[in-house]
């Protein structure tokens, strides 16, 4: 038995302490927003929160996650359940497509806008580095990127003043 | 008209894919599926001296155990020659031997593992050139007895298939003393679809039928190619399909579905099966690795009077979509460019890799790249510029292509003029940084893969609809957009008000399936032809109800209207309800096809796929800068000027020109699939298999272009495949122009354009196993052929 916290919730898991956490997250707790496309950590669409950082979670053992903080795409909107500004941003912009790249896309993402909240272009291309999305051309996430954290650097700029 | 046409509808199943609620076929998790896996060959080629399927049964978990015993059919799309099951021959390294069903998927692997199967190995033949050797070893030695499911293409030996184009006497003008002629080779890489989520499938056996819930573009092929690989009543077989998480062609066929299907019946129980990434990497559908050759005879003022080509398309070890694409070579390599006269010939060659399929503009994509750098060097030898040459020579109103057909409407020198513009709008800067820069204009033709749609509208007693179709949500969003957009404005109705049903063969009359640019086409005009009986059978009962003419009404707003008369209206809700109590609830059923254009008589041997019934058109141009101490491509800048009839959804076109076109920005420089001389396919997963990043890609600048004749809905073209078409071409002649040397090969990476910069032997295509000329390169009788045309 491992326990973590998954999306602020204890959580108990039966799984075997070398079992992916990608694989925990889908299998045992359901939480199938996590996708494991490659499962061998190259194509980002695992990618979870696990405590401050955003890690391809299908090459993370359950075992290293015991008593961590884990956050997952589930997450994102937020408690009343309106989506987070950057998913809004993805939606304004129509930039989804087949949908099976965002939930790692989004999770690199968040990681970047909360610890650079003003990113360059080239700083959205770094932070996608390990996100492969085989539809989009990645124009139109970048784009929502920048767009979300300008809103949030205006909003913020505007509480200031 | 009403204002949804045109308009930026967003996408309603965005959420919940923000959300990470959307539930693919991958993410299907009901209680009691048992798990299946595959024991696949090790070897690339033999003869199958026995399977032992005991030590499998035998290991804990295990429910079932499916062979070849238990699928008596074969498959194909012009031959049925793949079986479900390896059968006496292993003929690629992963062919499926056998299939397990187990409580969990560790222990359904573990039992695939069990399975003891020996092999009497073949050498392998891993190439066209092998394959095509005087001497090599036949793959399907028993291939005259194979169903033949349609008629007319030249077989023989390891030549699965060849479709021959003859028009006019190419021979006297070739002979002609006022012409040049110009001989181009060119070589593509194979290149992996690669959708994120990977095929898979559930299946159950229920009250004596198949239901499958599957990830394919193609529900009706998988009914009906499961029906045929299981020896059972097509009728038998239902297929549902959640949404898709990518296919661009690679689930354009059946693959998992009887496997699991097997599974399902033999356990009793619901199998899942999905291909690791491991299993997709060694036997995805890929779009086929090609060889070519054109030559052609061209006078000093750029006409083109004789033009002739081979091209080898490696259909792997079973023939698939190959055969089929063999048609496309004569409106691709065949196309863009009026010709005096001309020969081709399309080769489906077997191979012992993995069976190849359709991707995104299959077969366009490197005939268009062989043709445009072809073109390129005409342009070089006749001394012309190599845009003049284009919009002189594009095919126009009047026009004949290859295989005779008269093309319609002058489209594609208009849309070169709109490129200048495009391009003189936002000149690229050259920096003088050390690379080679260089610049390339292209065009391209491509067809909408128009064909059998139905659909059914019903009107609901809410006033509301629901069209039913078995069109499939692969992510391009034409389900989500553009369709309930045709259906709301012939209705009257906001998007929102049409609920588009996900597919399922119980519900819904046979389609084509999505892919070919087809879906807002065929379904499009399937759902409005739909619409048109739903409205004769509103307007008939507000007619009394209004105590107006039918004639006069309009369909408006939610309302039904008197036209002219604003105040004179009722809710569509208040027929629909109406209609309860005096007709009965209101539908409409509609269908759609192909127009069938037909080639010149004669012209075209074994093409399914004849003449083109609604062409589409591509100006690509880039900007690339060479790196010439490392051979690196930097694409600068990229330009699209798009036919696409009419634009229903102009910002979804964008989203789709601008993936489409980073997919083949990663097919022209950096994506191949290379397979060892044991048949093994090098690239395992995402590390060795390179495709574009975000930091790869540029901004694709577009113009769309509208108003090309089209029988489409509302004058639509497909959007979302053509796209991809000519991306090879354009970096290939801009890679081909900044370095000053001819480019005859895909993907153009760092290592291959160092060497073409070095002047690198190596780097030289020698392609020995093309003989000199058309009529060494034809099984069918060269003179038979000529006769037929006329010649």
């Amino acid at each position: 038995m491992t326990e973590l916290f998954v999306n602020g919730e204890a959580r108990r898991v039966h799984a075997d302490p070398m079992t992916p956490l990608s694989g925990v997250l889908r299998e045992e707790l359901h939480l199938r927003g996590t996708k494991a496309a490659c499962g061998e950590g190259f194509c980002g669409s695992c990618t979870v929160f696990v405590d401050d950082d955003a890690v391809a979670s299908c090459l993370v053992p359950l075992g290293l996650a015991e008593g961590r903080s884990v956050r997952t795409v589930e997450s994102l909107a937020d408690p009343t359940g309106a989506l987070s500004p950057l998913q809004q941003a993805m939606k304004d912009n129509d930039a989804v497509q087949c949908g099976m790249c965002f939930p790692g896309m989004l999770m690199s993402l968040t990681a970047l806008l909360e610890t650079n909240p003003s990113p360059e272009r080239r700083d959205v291309h770094e932070a996608l580095v390990g996100n492969i999305c085989r539809c989009t051309g990645y124009e139109r996430i970048v784009d929502a990127a920048l767009t979300a954290a300008r809103a949030a650097t205006a909003a913020v700029e505007e509480d200031a003043s | 008209m009403s204002d949804v046409i045109g308009a930026n509808l967003p996408r309603r199943d965005a959420e919940d894919k923000l959300r990470g609620r959307t539930v693919f076929t991958v993410d299907a998790a009901e209680g009691g599926l048992l798990h299946a896996a595959l024991c696949r060959s090790q070897v690339p080629a033999g003869r199958i001296v026995s399977i032992d399927l005991e030590p499998a049964r035998r290991m804990p978990g295990v429910r079932a155990v499916v062979s070849a015993a238990d699928a008596p059919g074969r498959y194909g799309i012009t031959i049925a020659d793949h079986p479900l099951f390896a059968v006496d021959q292993i003929r690629y390294l992963g062919e499926p031997i056998a299939a397990v069903a187990a409580e969990t998927l560790e222990q359904a692997r573990a039992a695939a593992s069990a399975i003891v199967v020996e092999v009497e190995e073949y050498t392998p033949l891993v190439t066209m050139a092998q394959a095509l050797a005087d001497d090599a070893r036949d793959l399907h030695p028993g291939w005259e007895d194979y169903d033949v499911l349609v008629e007319g293409g030249r077989r023989g030996r390891n030549i699965g298939w060849e479709a021959t184009v003859v028009r006019g006497d190419t021979d006297a003008a070739f002979a002609r003393d006022d012409v040049r002629i110009v001989e181009t080779e060119f070589v593509a890489g194979r290149q992996n679809q690669a959708p994120l989520e990977p095929r898979a499938c559930v299946a159950g056996y229920e009250n004596g039928r198949f239901v499958i819930q599957t990830s394919t573009q193609v529900p009706w092929a998988v009914r009906n190619s499961t029906a045929r690989l299981l020896g059972v009543r097509e009728a038998d077989v239902r297929v549902v399909v959640p949404p898709v998480g990518g296919g661009f062609g690679m689930k354009f066929e059946v693959s998992l579905e009887p496997f699991a299907a097997l599974l399902a019946r033999a356990a009793g129980r619901p199998v899942k099966l999905v291909n690791s990434r491991q299993e997709e990497m060694q036997t995805a559908l890929c779009r086929e690795n090609a060889e070519i050759r054109i030559r052609s005879a061209v006078t000093e003022s750029g006409e083109i009077v004789a033009r002739e080509a081979v091209v080898l398309m490696d259909c792997g070890a079973y023939g698939g979509e190959q055969p089929f694409l063999t048609s496309m070579t004569a409106h691709t390599l065949g196309g863009n460019y009026r010709l005096g006269a001309v020969r081709l010939v399309s080769r489906a060659v077997y191979t012992n890799t993995p069976p190849n399929g359709a991707f995104r503009a299959c077969n366009g994509t490197y005939c268009t790249a062989a043709l445009e750098r072809h073109t390129d060097e005409i342009c070089a030898a006749i001394g012309m510029d190599r845009v003049e040459f284009r919009r002189r020579n594009v095919l126009g109103d009047g026009d004949l292509g290859s295989t005779g057909q008269v093309f319609e409407g002058d489209v594609l020198a208009p849309m070169i003029d709109r490129m200048v513009a495009l391009r003189d709008s936002a000149p690229v800067e050259r920096a003088d940084d050390g690379r080679l820069h260089g610049t390339a204009t292209t065009v391209g033709t491509w067809f909408i893969f128009v064909g059998p749609s139905a659909a059914t509208v019903n009107l609901n007693p809410d006033g509301t609809a629901t069209l039913v179709t078995a069109g499939v949500e692969i992510g391009s969003g034409s389900t989500m957009q553009a369709i309930p957009q045709l259906v709301a404005d012939s209705l009257g109705l906001r998007p929102e008000d049409v609920t588009v049903r996900a597919a399922d063969t119980d519900a819904a009359g046979y389609d084509g399936g999505v892919g070919g640019g087809r879906t807002t086409v065929s379904l499009g005009a399937a759902g409005v032809a739909a619409c048109d009986e739903v409205r004769r059978k509103v307007f008939d009962l507000a007619a009394e109800m209004l105590e107006a003419a039918p004639g006069d009404l309009v369909l408006t707003d939610g309302h039904v209207a008197v036209n002219g008369v604003p105040s004179a209206r009722i809710t569509l809700r208040e027929v629909a309800e109406r209609a309860q109590s005096v007709s009965g609830p209101i539908s409409g059923s509609g269908s759609f096809t192909g127009i069938g254009v037909q080639p010149m008589s004669g012209c075209a041997a074994g093409h399914m796929i004849g003449a083109l019934d609604l062409p589409v058109f591509a100006v690509h141009e880039c900007d690339v800068a060479v790196d010439p101490d490392t051979g690196h491509v930097e694409v600068l800048a990229y330009r699209v000027v798009q036919d696409v009839g009419r634009a229903i959804n102009p910002r979804a076109v964008r989203g789709q020109v601008q993936g489409g076109v980073v997919q083949g920005l990663g097919y022209a420089l950096h994506e191949e699939i290379t397979i060892d001389a044991r048949g093994k396919v090098r690239q395992t997963g995402f590390e060795t298999y390179r495709m574009p990043l975000s930091g790869d890609v540029v901004p694709v600048r577009l113009d769309l272009y509208e108003g090309a004749p089209s029988f489409g809905p509302l004058g639509v073209k497909g959007a979302g495949e053509v796209p991809i078409l000519n991306v090879a071409a354009a970096v290939s002649c801009a890679v081909a122009d900044a370095i000053g040397k001819p480019v005859s090969q895909i993907p153009l990476t760092p290592q291959r354009v160092l060497g073409l910069v070095l002047g690198r032997a190596d780097e030289d295509v020698e392609l020995r196993h093309i003989g000199p000329g058309w009529r060494a390169n034809v099984i069918a009788d060269p003179d038979e052929l000529m006769a037929a045309a006329g010649v």
